[in-house]
C-alpha cells in the first residue's frame, strides 16, 4: 500500500467514524474534560461539579500556595466566570465590552485577541452589572455569548470568527450575561431582561454553522415551549402526571405570558446518558404579584429537557406566583446520590427561595427540600407531597398589596444563593455552597408594560439576616440527601464567587473583601487565604501545566450585590455606598480587573 | 423671495418652540414643587415620584437617590439645571449605561415633575420613600 491510499483510506475511516458520534458528546470536548490537566468547561464537566481529581495542591500543603503569576484583563466592572485552560493555551473574557484572550502559558503572551464591537447602549439596560459568565469550547472554537445577544464562534487557535448568531434585540431589553454551554453536537444559550418583561427562552445551535436547532420558550403556548400536554410530566400530588394541555397560558391573565420572563441566564448541565439538558427559569416579569394573578408557568422552574429536540421531558416550579424575585436560573448540580439506601440519579440545586432541593434527574420526582439558611421565613416548609411550598402570609407581597411595605422578608431577592455556583465533593458527597444571609424590605406597585422599558414594580431596602455579628454570608457544606447543613463558616459579607473543591480535600472560594480561601472539606477549617486587589465575584479554578497544580480566580468587583462600587464610591458615610448592607464594602475594597494564578513554589 | 422665506423660518421657529415639542424643552414651567410634613406633595410632584419608581431609577441611583453604580443625584442636582437634566434623561449617557427614556411616554409627559421631585429631594425639603398627595388623609 503507497502513502496515497493510506491516507485516503484513514481520511475515510475518520469521517466514517465521525458520523456515528454526531449525537454524542463531542469527542474533543469530552476528551479534554477526562484530563484533569484542563480546564476545558466553565464547571469543569458538565454536571456542574466545579471538582477537579488533581490533588498535588491538598490540605497539608495549601498553606504554602503564592501568586504565580497575574493578567489585568483591561476591563473594570464585575469579574464572573473562569478562564478556559486547554493543553497550554488559556482562554480569559471580561466584563462588557466582553474582550477575549487567548494566552500561551509558557509564558503568558498573548496569541490572539478578539475585541467584540458592542453598541454600547446595551449597557443600559443590564439590570444588575455588566457582568459575563465565561467562554465555553467545542470542535475546535471557542464561544462567546456577548451582552448584546450575538453569539460568536471563533476558531481556538486563531481567533478569527467561524459564525455568530443573534439571539435577541437590545432594543425589547433583551440581553445576555449567561455563559454558552456545549453539550454534544450543539452550543446552548439562554437570554437575560427579567427586568424588562422579556420573554425567556433557551436555544440550542448547531456547533458546526451556528445553525439554530431549536428554541424553548419559558412562557406561552405549548408548541412554543416545545412542551407535551401528555408527555410532559411535572411532581405533584406524590407522583409525575402530565402538565396537560396549556399549563403555561391557563395559569397567566390573558396576555400576561408575552412579558411573563422565565429568563434562562444561569448554569445548565447535561445528562449524556439520559442525552436530558437541565436548567432553571428566571422571574415572571413584574416583581408586583397582584398584577399578575395566577400561578405564572413556568417561570421560577426546573426544566429537563432532551438535548437534540428540545422537548420537555419534565419541569417543577420551585415559587409559584413568585412575590420575591427569587429566580430558579441558579446551576443545576447532577450527581448520584445514596438516599434512604439507595443510589439515586440526583439533580441538587441551591435556589434563591433559600431552599436546597434533590430530585430524581431521570424522572422528576421531588426527594428532598429543606432550607439551607435556617434565617429564610417566606415559607415555612416545602410540602414534599404536593411539591408546593407552605407560605408565610406576614411576609406576602400579595397579601399586603401594592404600595404597602413587608418589612423583614428572608432571603432578600437576591437570594439565599444568586447564580454564584457551588462545587460538589464526589469523596464525601458534600456540596460546597456559597450563600447570602440577607433579608429586605419589599414594597411592590403598579407598572405599566412597554417594551424594552424597566418592568419592575417594587421597592428594595436589604440588610444583613439575624445574627449576633452582622455577617451577610455563610460558606457551607450541604448534605443534598438529608437536606441538612453539615458545616457553617460565617463571612462578613456575602459569598459570592463559584467554588472549587478538589480531590486534596480542599475547596476554594472568594470573598467580597477580595480574599481568595483554601478551606478544608471534611469540617470548613480554613487552611490558606490571600487579599486580591478587589473584590472576587468569579469562579475558583484549577489545572495542571507541565506537571504543576495551578489554582486561579479573577479578582473584579461587581454584579448585584458589589454594583455600588461600580461607580468608585469613595465614602462609606451613611446613605451613600453599595446596596443596603453592602455600604460597608466601600471600606474594603475598590474596582478591579486582574486574573490570579497561584501555586506551590518549587 | 427673501422676505417670505424669513417669514416661513420664523414661523418654523415659533412651532418648534411649542410646548408639545418632544425632544425640545421649550417652554419651562418653573420649578416649584409643594411639600407639607416632608412626604405629602402637589400633584405634579406626585407624579413625578411615580415617574421615579415606575422607571426603576433606584436601581442605579439608589433608593435615596444617594447614587449606586450610577451617581447620587441629592449631590447632582445641586448644580444640574433643567436643560442638562432634560438632555440627560432624553438622549441618556450611553457610555456610562443611563439609558435614554425617549421611548418613555412617561418620562415624556412627566420629566419636569421628576425634575422638580428630585430637586426637592436635593433641597432636603421631600423625604425618601413613599409620598402621597397634600389632601390625603
Amino acid at each position: 500500500m503507497n502513502l496515497r491510499t493510506l491516507v485516503l483510506g484513514l481520511a475515510v475511516v475518520a469521517t466514517a467514524g465521525l458520523n456515528s458520534y454526531v449525537a454524542q458528546a463531542d469527542p474533543q470536548l469530552d476528551t479534554l474534560i477526562k484530563n484533569p490537566s484542563n480546564w476545558a468547561a466553565q464547571a469543569g464537566d458538565y454536571s456542574n461539579h466545579r471538582y477537579s481529581t488533581l490533588k498535588q495542591i491538598n490540605e497539608n500543603n495549601v498553606g504554602k500556595l503564592q501568586v504565580a503569576w497575574t493578567m489585568s484583563t483591561g476591563v473594570l466592572r464585575g469579574h464572573e466566570g473562569s478562564p478556559l485552560v486547554i493543553g497550554d493555551t488559556m482562554y480569559i473574557h471580561s466584563p462588557f465590552p466582553n474582550k477575549v484572550i487567548a494566552i500561551n502559558l509558557k509564558d503568558q503572551t498573548f496569541i490572539w485577541q478578539y475585541q467584540p464591537k458592542q453598541d454600547q447602549q446595551v449597557i443600559s439596560v443590564m439590570c444588575c452589572d455588566t457582568v459575563n459568565r465565561g467562554l465555553a469550547y467545542g470542535d475546535g472554537k471557542i464561544f462567546l455569548q456577548q451582552a448584546d445577544t450575538k453569539l460568536v464562534a471563533l476558531d481556538a487557535k486563531t481567533g478569527d470568527v467561524v459564525w455568530s448568531a443573534q439571539n435577541g434585540d437590545p432594543k425589547k431589553g433583551e440581553t445576555n450575561t449567561n455563559a454558552p454551554h456545549v453539550f454534544g453536537d450543539k452550543v446552548l444559550t439562554g437570554i437575560s431582561g427579567g427586568e424588562f418583561g422579556v420573554r425567556g427562552r433557551l436555544i440550542a445551535y448547531n456547533i458546526k454553522d451556528g445553525k439554530e436547532v431549536w428554541k424553548a420558550y419559558s412562557t406561552g403556548p405549548d408548541s412554543e415551549m416545545l412542551m407535551d400536554a401528555q408527555q410532559t410530566m411535572t411532581w405533584t400530588d406524590g407522583k409525575m402526571t402530565p402538565v396537560g394541555a396549556d399549563s403555561s397560558i391557563k395559569s397567566w391573565q390573558g396576555d400576561q405570558w408575552k412579558y411573563g420572563g422565565g429568563t434562562t441566564w444561569g448554569w445548565y448541565a447535561w445528562d449524556p446518558k439520559l442525552n436530558l439538558v437541565y436548567y432553571g427559569t428566571g422571574n415572571p416579569g413584574t416583581w408586583n404579584p397582584t398584577q399578575r394573578p395566577g400561578d405564572n408557568k413556568w417561570s421560577m422552574s426546573i426544566f429537563a429537557r432532551d438535548l437534540n429536540t428540545g422537548k420537555a421531558k419534565w419541569v417543577y416550579q420551585m415559587t409559584p406566583h413568585d412575590e420575591w424575585d427569587y429566580d430558579g436560573v441558579n446551576e443545576m448540580i447532577l450527581s448520584d446520590l445514596n438516599i434512604g439506601g439507595k443510589k439515586v440519579p440526583a439533580i441538587v440545586h441551591f435556589d434563591r427561595n433559600g431552599f436546597g432541593y434533590t430530585l430524581n434527574r431521570e424522572s422528576g420526582e421531588l426527594l428532598v427540600a429543606q432550607k439551607y439558611d435556617p434565617a429564610v421565613n417566606w415559607a415555612d416548609s416545602v410540602d414534599i407531597k404536593s411539591g408546593l411550598p407552605i407560605r408565610n402570609a406576614s411576609y406576602s407581597t400579595q397579601q399586603a398589596g401594592p404600595d404597602h411595605n413587608v418589612k423583614g422578608i428572608c432571603p432578600a431577592a437576591l437570594g439565599s444563593k444568586d447564580q454564584q455556583p457551588a462545587a460538589f465533593d464526589p469523596n464525601s458527597s458534600l456540596f460546597l455552597v456559597p450563600t447570602n444571609h440577607v433579608c429586605m424590605d419589599y414594597e411592590p406597585f403598579q407598572v405599566d408594560y412597554v417594551s424594552g422599558q424597566p418592568f419592575v414594580g417594587a421597592t428594595l431596602s436589604m440588610f444583613p439576616g439575624p445574627n449576633e455579628n452582622g455577617s451577610m454570608g455563610n460558606f457551607i457544606a450541604w448534605d443534598a440527601a438529608k437536606g441538612k447543613i453539615a458545616w457553617s463558616k460565617p463571612e462578613r459579607f456575602s459569598v459570592w464567587s463559584g467554588a472549587l473543591a478538589t480531590a486534596g480535600g480542599v475547596v476554594f472560594y472568594g470573598t467580597l473583601e477580595g480574599y481568595i480561601k483554601a478551606v478544608r472539606i471534611k469540617d470548613g477549617k480554613e487552611l490558606w487565604k490571600f487579599k486580591t486587589p478587589s473584590g472576587i465575584i468569579g469562579n475558583v479554578f484549577t489545572y495542571q501545566y507541565q506537571g504543576k497544580q495551578y489554582v486561579g480566580v479573577y479578582s473584579g468587583i461587581g454584579g448585584w450585590a458589589g454594583i455600588g462600587m461600580a461607580a468608585g464610591l469613595e465614602k462609606s458615610t451613611e446613605g451613600l455606598g453599595a446596596v443596603g448592607g453592602y455600604r460597608e464594602l466601600a471600606k474594603y475594597t475598590a474596582l478591579g480587573g486582574t486574573l490570579f494564578v497561584f501555586a506551590i513554589p518549587s | 423671495m427673501k422676505g417670505r422665506s424669513i417669514l416661513v423660518l420664523s414661523i418654523a421657529l415659533v412651532a418648534s418652540s411649542a410646548p408639545f415639542a418632544q425632544t425640545d424643552p421649550g417652554q419651562m414651567k418653573p420649578v416649584a414643587y409643594k411639600v407639607v410634613d416632608g412626604n405629602k406633595v402637589d400633584n405634579d410632584t406626585l407624579q413625578g415620584w411615580r415617574t421615579w419608581r415606575a422607571l426603576a431609577c433606584e436601581r442605579c441611583h439608589g433608593a435615596k437617590q444617594e447614587g449606586l453604580v450610577g451617581p447620587s443625584l441629592v449631590d447632582a442636582f445641586k448644580t444640574l439645571d433643567k436643560n442638562e437634566f432634560h438632555r440627560t434623561v432624553f438622549g441618556g449617557r450611553v457610555e456610562k449605561g443611563m439609558p435614554d427614556f425617549s421611548a418613555s411616554q412617561m418620562m415624556q409627559k412627566n420629566w419636569e415633575n421628576l425634575f422638580a421631585y428630585l430637586k426637592g429631594r436635593s433641597d432636603g425639603k421631600i423625604n425618601p420613600g413613599d409620598l402621597q398627595a397634600i389632601d390625603a388623609k
